[in-house]
């Protein structure tokens, strides 16, 4: 009987530590908090959240609380709703920016309490915006092609107004049927102006914006625009209404074959104009092939009256001297030689020349007669500036005499046949290395060679001395006023002879020497 | 910094109108040291710390922390204009020494590839130019009568610091990264809320 009695009481016992036992494992003191994480929407205020750990099957109560960088006391969360649950939600006043939190979730239930402290470093780190707002897209279908213009508000919390946040766009288009995303960086603008689309596509796009150095937002809402085709295969389609079935259709379109093959040649010159070559006015293209190159060079520089070739190179031979007495003429031989020598003699001064430049003398008594000649090439002059070039009556070797005729706008001196003229003082310039022309305006009489000599101011006749051209002569205009350029040296006495060969190559007399 | 040379609006408008520019350039000026302080800090997490622990890291002391600097936007409205271009001044002076030893640091480590370095480089001599520009701000500011002339100590920032000299030298280089991209963010919020305060109708 006791055995009976005895294992009901231990089966009971037993059953009852069993039962204690469930009930006990049951219940616990909750686990500390897990993965905390932070956000701020516009770098004034943010909110934080945890997640519970177990809650040790009790009712578990969450604290927070937190110690900033430089605040010694430690403060609790001002507000748990806010942010939803298991969160805390930090306002203006409670945040600060570039500075360090300290934070800590406390759980609590019945039996006992678990914590976790986790660190900020700074609010900036957590800065994540939300994403834009009213985003618009309209297409453009202006010319030159279509392209839509998307637009957007920024998030309504941040304020862009106090340069308290800096913030940038980012937008991303993409065709529907398209796997890839086209991103513009857009900078702080709140539109964009998008080209790259093609008529008949469906487009869809999106915007985002970041703060200052912070996270992206998510994108905003995804807008759609399609491209509507282009207006003319529109009329073509709308044409084709009219014909009451597809066969009729080809009727124009084979006469617009026919026809486009019949006037190939212009549609042709339409579709492909030819490209225009490089023109230079005057000039024929045909003609440099030709090669001839003084139609090449009349054509490059215009319509120059350049004397003809030809008489230029029948004169080529042909010199012009200052020369009163017969020794100056000068030999046959010399019309011979093919180098164009010129001989020139300033005004004033009477020099006698020889082709070699040796004997020089002036005979002032030929001068004087030739006054009337003088007169006679005065009247010749042709006051121009720069160009004056005298008419110039010339011995030459064969007898005849050429005169310098100037021509109309031109450097470039003629020489024709003239009427003898034995004065040479008219000679007022030299042009292109082949005759130097002096101006002469008073020409002095009776001046002695000595004179000249002497008188190292003689210049007066070498103020003429105008200019020099190619290092040959200075020549200078009529005033007495101006200093000749070149010094004249004793050697003056002899005059000067300036032997200009058409290249251009002077050689001095002995006479003076050119400085 | 490019005068105004198109202003019509009388001279008054002229001085306001090239402030602005200068303040744009300063804020531009700024707003690139920020950028290359974080692609330096960046990589410099990249490379010592590839456990990357936002939360529960370990506290770091920055030099400047000694600097009370306004740490919202209230404050920083409504703390005085002085105080503000003040606190800019300190912040840049505490960072010329610090910056330029790190510099020399980085050159001679090798692990770090030219591209850093040059990185160090131009950030310690944009600290440099940044403080300049500032002051001609401040000069100009002053000029204008924005500001009080009382600032007469601004002249040589470095005496407001003269007590903080060696305390940087704690910092090991990481910290001094990651003080420095604060530091420069806060110039450059303090920069554009100045500019906002003082010449709001040329763009905030």
């Amino acid at each position: 009987m006791y055995n009976a009695r005895m294992r009901t009481h231990l089966g009971l016992v037993i059953l009852c530590v069993l039962s204690a036992a469930r009930v006990c494992s049951s219940t616990s003191a909750p686990e500390s908090p897990r993965k905390f994480d932070c956000r701020s929407r516009e770098k004034e205020t943010f909110s934080c959240w945890w997640e519970p750990g177990s809650d040790g099957g009790l009712p578990t109560e969450y604290r927070l609380f937190y110690t900033q960088e430089r605040l010694r006391e430690v403060r609790e969360c001002p507000d748990y709703v806010s942010a939803g649950a298991n969160s805390c939600f930090f306002d203006k006043k409670h945040t600060s920016i570039w500075a360090e939190y300290t934070m800590t979730v406390v759980a609590t239930n019945a039996l006992g309490n678990a914590s976790e402290e986790f660190r900020i470093t700074d609010v900036m780190e957590y800065v994540k915006p939300d994403p834009p707002v009213n985003v618009t897209v309209v297409v453009n279908s202006s010319a030159p092609s279509p392209f839509l213009e998307i637009r957007w508000k920024s998030p309504p919390d941040v304020d862009v107004r106090t340069g308290w946040v800096t913030l940038k766009y980012e937008l991303r288009v993409k065709q529907n049927d398209s796997k890839e995303w086209k991103t513009v960086d857009i900078g702080s603008e709140t539109f964009f102006n998008f080209y790259n689309v093609y008529p008949g596509l469906l487009y869809m796009a999106q915007v985002r914006c970041k703060l200052d150095h912070g996270k992206w937002s998510e994108w905003s809402n995804t807008i759609f625009a399609e491209i509507p085709k282009n207006c003319k295969p529109t009329v073509v389609t709308e044409i084709s209404f009219f014909y009451l079935d597809h066969q009729v259709e080809k009727i124009p379109l084979l006469m617009g074959i026919y026809i486009l093959l019949l006037k190939r040649n212009v549609v042709k010159q339409c579709l492909l104009p030819p490209v225009p070559g490089p023109k230079i006015k005057g000039l024929n293209a045909h003609l440099l092939k030709s090669g001839r190159s003084e139609d090449v060079v009349n054509a490059l520089m215009g319509n120059q009256n350049f004397p003809p070739v030809a008489a230029w190179t029948e004169q080529v031979e042909d010199f012009l001297l200052v020369s009163d007495s017969d020794e100056w003429l000068l030999t046959d031989s010399f019309a011979s030689e093919k180098n164009k020598d010129i001989f020139i003699i300033p005004a004033g001064l009477h020099l006698g020349l020889e082709i070699q430049c040796r004997d020089l003398s002036v005979d002032l008594n030929t001068w004087e007669k030739t006054d009337d000649s003088k007169e006679e090439a005065k009247s010749n002059f042709l006051n121009m500036e720069p160009i004056n070039l005298p008419v110039e009556k010339h011995e030459f070797l064969n007898g005849e005499e050429m005169s310098i005729q100037p021509l109309a706008n031109t450097s470039y001196v003629d020489i024709q046949q003239h009427p003898t003229l034995t004065d040479y003082s008219r000679v007022k310039e030299v042009n292109d290395n082949t005759i130097l022309i002096l101006n002469e305006e008073e020409i002095p009489h009776g001046l002695d060679a000595e004179e000249v000599k002497s008188e190292v101011s003689v210049p007066d006749d070498y103020s003429r001395v105008k200019e020099v051209n190619s290092d040959v002569v200075f020549l200078e205009k009529g005033d007495s006023a101006d200093k000749p350029i070149m010094p004249l040296e004793s050697e003056l006495s002899k005059g000067f002879c300036l032997k200009m060969i058409a290249s251009g190559y002077v050689d001095s007399g002995p006479a003076f020497s050119v400085k | 910094i490019r005068a105004a040379s198109s202003c019509t609006n009388g001279q008054t408008g002229c001085h306001f109108l090239s402030l602005a520019n200068l303040f744009d350039r300063v804020i531009q000026h700024s707003a690139r040291m920020h950028g290359i302080s974080n692609d330096l800090h960046s990589e410099f997490e990249l490379y010592f710390l590839p456990s990357k622990n936002q939360i529960g890291r370990v506290s770091r002391n920055c030099h400047t922390s000694t600097i009370l600097t306004p740490n919202g936007k209230e404050n920083a409205q409504r703390i005085a204009r002085e105080e503000l271009t003040e606190v800019i001044l300190k912040l840049l002076v505490a960072w010329r020494e610090p910056l330029w030893h790190f510099h020399q640091n980085m050159a001679q480590h090798r692990e770090f590839n030219n591209f850093s370095s040059n990185k160090s480089l131009e950030m310690s001599e944009m600290v440099h130019e940044l403080r300049r520009g500032v002051q001609k701000v401040v000069e100009k500011m002053q000029m204008l009568g924005v500001i009080n002339s009382s600032l007469g100590n601004l002249g040589s920032p470095e005496a407001l610091l003269a007590s903080d000299r060696a305390e940087w030298r704690l910092m090991n280089d990481y910290d001094l990264l990651y003080c420095f991209r604060r530091d420069s963010n806060k110039i450059q919020n303090y920069l554009k809320i100045l500019k906002c305060r003082i010449v709001p109708e040329h763009g905030c």
